[in-house]
């Protein structure tokens, strides 16, 4: 049986979700602006949406090009990062570079991309790409640079291999680090996602969704609003599941020492 | 937590009819130099020269700052030495290896293994097979008091118990040297005692070559053969005291033992005289 402080913990979510809404239709339903639809009517509009083949065809064209950006930028900016942060030959190379592309916003870059590579797939790819990689690059990076000394010391005396080091542990050592980085970066790649498709429309999520706001289907915006932000959470908490499985052993739950000598 | 039991008396070597011992380690005019900015360099070693007999358990004593680690980490091959070479068994010594298994003051555990897993890591690095590795494993955990806990995680263990998997997961691997570096150091004193009790009962079984970094001059002549004192500022050795005392040493008998007392006074007394010609200079 549940108690009344994990039953209370557990309708927050649900509670504040429905608060939004309330507030949103209240809000609206005040305004009575053509541009501001009620709540209901978007949530009403969102059937339509996921019912549509068509509409379906453009999300997951969306959600597959999000894939790819995230897969290949979290299979190469991890290697990267680790290197970083184990040499300082390679973190010296590297770090600058980083550090003029950090604050440019990815989307900025998209014409240019456009430019040499088309408005299709492999730019807005592309994109998302460069989106996902600087916070998995930043965060592996953090984390293999304060991976202990003696730790990988241990490993050298065991005859470990610098390579099998980096891989047997700096990389489980810096997990928890690591992982803290995708979770950003998977965000991230949901947002590149939406914004590439708001510059070179021709597929995808954002494609319906300004292309609704072009005609005026007000509610159809709103209802991609709240598709793609309830994606978000649904990626995030999955994200969240694997990765609290993977690093069980940082946890804190597993933070009292048991007393004993 | 059951006791270490003590090793039948018949197997002990007395220290004073033990066979001619070879040297192991030999430590040849090493200097270690650190440069700490541009015009000014820190000499954390200076000149040492010293061999360890196999078979003997030898600490380095001095106050910190003395350099005492890093000349142990010079012999397990983690920091190259300025000048001079250290040996093992003749050979330079280039790199970190098998043969010298280190036991760090920070435990160094991989968080990410449980104790188990962390005591089978180096026998299934050099290739022994998953299920001997693992008897192996479970045998030595077990030694070092901690059966039951083989699949706790490093994080769920406090400080000694986290040392006694780190001592079981270098013995794990068989180093014919163990290195020391003051692994009692970050325990409280009632933790410190009975792992110095089961690391001398642990060691009397076997008598692998140890050397035991420290700044504890009652844990030095307690579990020591030979003390090496060194002084700060430069690094270099002062003395080196052999402890000629009986073994197997047993802490409720040894503390009574006046021979005992004398070497902890004088050691005590070097090194407050080298204090004060500190001042005087």
């Amino acid at each position: 049986m549940m108690s009344t402080a994990a039953l209370t913990r557990r309708a927050a979510p649900v509670l504040a979700c429905l608060g939004l809404l309330a507030a949103w239709q209240v809000a609206s339903l005040a305004l009575k602006n053509d541009s501001f639809p009620t709540a209901i009517e978007a949530i009403r509009a969102i059937p339509d949406i996921l019912g549509d083949k068509e509409s379906l065809i453009n999300i997951l064209a969306s959600l597959r090009r999000m894939a790819l950006g995230f897969g290949a930028a979290v299979l190469i900016s991890i290697p990267l990062g680790l290197l970083m942060g184990r040499s300082r030959s390679v973190a010296a190379f590297f770090n600058p570079l980083l550090m003029v592309i950090y604050p440019v916003p990815k989307a900025a870059l998209m014409p240019i991309i456009m430019l040499w590579l088309g408005v299709g797939d492999i730019t807005k790819t592309l994109v998302i790409f460069l989106g996902v990689s600087l916070p998995v690059i930043y965060h592996s990076f953090e984390g293999a640079k304060a991976v202990e000394e003696k730790m990988l010391w241990s490993g050298a005396a065991m005859g470990l291999s610098p390579a099998q080091r980096l891989v047997r542990i700096v990389l489980p050592a810096a997990l928890p680090e690591i992982l803290t980085g995708c979770r950003t970066g998977l965000v991230l790649a949901l947002i590149t996602m939406i914004t590439s498709e708001m510059i070179a429309r021709q597929s995808g999520a954002g494609n319906i969704l300004f292309n609704a706001l072009d005609m005026g289907q007000y509610d159809t915006v709103f209802a991609m609003i709240i598709i793609v932000g309830a994606m978000g959470i649904c990626f995030d908490a999955i994200f969240e599941k694997v990765r609290a499985r993977l690093v069980r052993w940082s946890e804190p739950q597993f933070d009292l020492p048991l007393s004993f000598s | 937590m059951t006791a270490v039991p003590a090793r039948s008396s018949e197997r002990v070597r007395p220290v004073t009819s033990r066979e001619p011992a070879s040297a192991i380690i030999e430590i040849d005019r090493v200097s270690q130099v650190f440069q700490t900015s541009a015009r000014k360099d820190h000499i954390a070693l200076s000149d040492i020269s010293l061999t360890i007999e196999e078979g003997a358990f030898v600490s380095i004593l001095g106050p910190s700052g003395c350099g005492k680690s890093t000349l142990l980490y010079i012999v397990g091959g983690f920091v190259s030495p300025t000048s001079g070479a250290a040996r093992m068994k003749g050979q330079a010594i280039t790199g970190p290896g098998p043969d010298r298994g280190p036991v760090f003051q920070e435990f160094a555990l991989f968080p990410w293994k449980t104790v188990l897993g962390n005591v089978m890591y180096g026998p299934r690095q050099q290739g022994v097979r998953s299920t001997e590795a693992e008897a192996q494993s479970r045998a030595l955990i077990e030694m070092v008091g901690l059966k039951g806990y083989e699949n706790f995680y490093p994080k769920e263990l406090s400080g000694g118990m986290k040392q006694r998997v780190a001592l079981a997961r270098t013995l794990a691997y068989h180093p014919e040297v163990l290195l020391m570096d003051e692994p009692f150091g970050a325990l409280d004193a009632h933790t410190r005692t009975r792992l110095q009790n089961d690391l001398l009962n642990i060691w009397e079984r076997d008598r692998k070559t140890v050397l035991f970094v420290t700044h504890s001059v009652d844990e030095a002549v307690f579990l020591s053969d030979k003390v090496v004192m060194m002084s700060k500022s430069p690094g270099r050795i002062r003395e080196v005291i052999d402890i000629d005392l009986p073994r197997p040493r047993r802490r409720s008998e040894l503390l009574l033992d006046p021979r005992y007392q004398k070497y902890v006074v004088d050691i005590e007394r070097m090194f407050d005289e080298s204090d004060e010609a500190g001042f005087a200079l």
